[in-house]
């Protein structure tokens, strides 16, 4: 599932729609008050866009964009994000994800701190769920062997 | 008489443009001749200088070209153009476009972006018009009662030299209703047409024709085909 | 004009109708993912006159054209699936 396609058609095309897509997808996050979207949505689109590329293109060409250790770090920053903010929140002396309490740090009106709030949770919110789409998406067409490993003995062993 | 005039005109520029050939291979013997090793060697460091950097300099200019299609494509997105959502779209812009800059502007040469542009955006009403004609066409053969296809697969070679123009001309084919693009091996395609009549609007190479128009490619003059061209318009004039 | 586009909305219906008839009985699982295809390119143009019939465009364009993206992608996965399969 990660040799890179030989058919030139798809490939042409792929890579010609692929930033559109992934600039769809941040608009979808960043406009998720104003139209129908949001953070798991834009995340959903990011993470398809990604496997893509992946199915046409290859894993070389993914890898050079998004390594391993990259997509780990992505999946647990949003969960730091979402956390941090309404950490943060509590801290600054409301309740936990009160966001009218972040017009302190920002210095804009507790309703446009509100709407500042949501912004940054569906940010982090989008980034986890594009980092674990991707991965669902890698693990299981690859069953974890990369070609370059070597063989498992085993049950899963030939999944070339 | 304004026949001979141009009999004689046709016969004078055949004789330059031979002239102009004899030289042109004379020069090149010369320079062959003059050439030393190491001349070639100094030759290739100089250009692997340049062609270094030109490549750098296409990187930062895909870059931007890029940047500015995506602003454009979040602009006609969001309605809303104050400040704070701008400065949004340019900062997801800058992300995206350093991330995949090499994606979108991988083959195209320098300075020729805006005329292919255009030139693309006047062939699209030419291909609406070919998918309208053909349509009617399909439908009758679709709705008649003995339904008189004569389904085949044409091979044929294509005069097109990028990826971008093949994927052009075959997303046009597919697009026309009666023909599909099956598959593009190495320069041939495979067309499979529904029936004689739209396999011979396909092998007139109109469409062909037009794409090359659009990406400015297969344009070269051959100076040989102008040259056997001569000799027999030289046969066809003494025997008259 | 919404008389207009309800009759526009169930006409396209009914041509998913017809092309449901593949995805149920095609022989063989090519002509059920290119049916599906054909029928997401429907689904797509029923959403818009939906968004005309609500008065509400502009949310309407959002939804369908995610719709087409993840229709296109599925299409190229679920070929590049069979094509390993075989």
């Amino acid at each position: 599932m990660i040799a890179s396609s030989d058919d030139i058609i798809i490939k042409t095309i792929a890579r010609i729609f692929v930033p559109f897509i992934q600039i769809y997808a941040l608009y979808v996050i960043m406009h998720g008050h104003y139209s129908p979207g949001g953070g798991f949505q834009g995340g959903v689109i990011l993470g398809a866009s990604m496997a893509l590329l992946l199915i046409t293109h290859g894993y070389d060409e993914v890898k050079r964009r998004l390594p391993e250790g990259v997509v780990m770090l992505l999946g647990s920053l949003g969960v730091l994000i979402y956390a941090g903010i309404g950490l943060t929140c509590l801290l600054l002396g409301g309740n936990y994800l009160d966001y009218s309490q972040l017009s302190v740090i920002l210095h804009v009106d507790p309703a446009h701190a509100r709407s500042l709030g949501i912004l940054g949770v569906e940010l982090g919110v989008g980034f986890t769920v594009m980092a674990i789409m991707y991965s669902i998406f890698f693990d299981i067409s690859t069953g974890g062997f990369l070609p370059g490993d070597e063989k498992q003995s085993g049950e899963w062993g030939d999944n070339e | 008489m304004e026949v001979t005039l141009f009999i004689h005109a046709a016969d004078d520029a055949f004789r330059i443009l031979e002239n102009a050939k004899v030289q042109a291979v004379g020069l090149l013997d010369t320079a062959t001749r003059l050439t030393s090793e190491t001349r070639w060697m100094e030759e290739k460091k100089v250009q692997g200088i340049l062609k270094g950097a030109q490549a750098t300099r296409s990187g930062f200019q895909n870059f931007v070209a890029t940047f500015v299609m995506l602003m454009g494509f979040w602009a006609l997105l969001s309605g809303k153009f104050d400040t704070f959502h701008l400065s949004l779209g340019v900062i997801c812009s800058l992300i995206v476009a350093y991330l995949s800059h090499d994606l979108l502007f991988a083959n195209v040469r320098v300075g020729d972006g805006r005329v292919i542009a255009q030139r693309f955006l006047r062939y699209i009403p030419w291909l609406l018009r070919e998918i309208v004609t053909a349509n009617f066409h399909v439908a009758y053969l679709a709705l008649s009662p003995k339904m008189p296809i004569d389904p085949q697969i044409i091979r044929f070679r294509t005069k097109l030299e990028s990826d971008i123009s093949w994927v052009t001309l075959a997303n046009s084919i597919t697009l026309t209703p009666g023909t599909i693009t099956i598959d593009i091996a190495d320069r041939e395609f495979m067309v499979h047409a529904l029936d004689r009549k739209v396999a011979g609007d396909l092998d007139t190479g109109e469409m062909e024709d037009r794409v090359a128009h659009i990406f400015m490619e297969a344009d070269h003059i051959y100076i040989q085909d102008v040259l056997d061209v001569s000799r027999i318009f030289a046969e066809l004039k003494r025997g008259m | 004009m919404n008389e207009f586009f309800v009759a526009v909305g169930l006409g396209l219906c009914l041509l998913v109708f017809l092309v449901l008839y593949r995805v149920i009985f095609g022989p063989g699982v090519f002509n059920r993912i290119a049916a599906i295809s054909a029928i997401g390119t429907k689904t797509l143009i029923i959403l818009l006159v939906l968004g005309y019939v609500y008065n509400r465009v502009d949310m309407f364009i959002d939804i369908s054209m995610v719709y087409a993206l993840l229709n296109f992608i599925g299409c190229i996965a679920a070929a590049k699936y069979l094509e390993m399969e075989r």
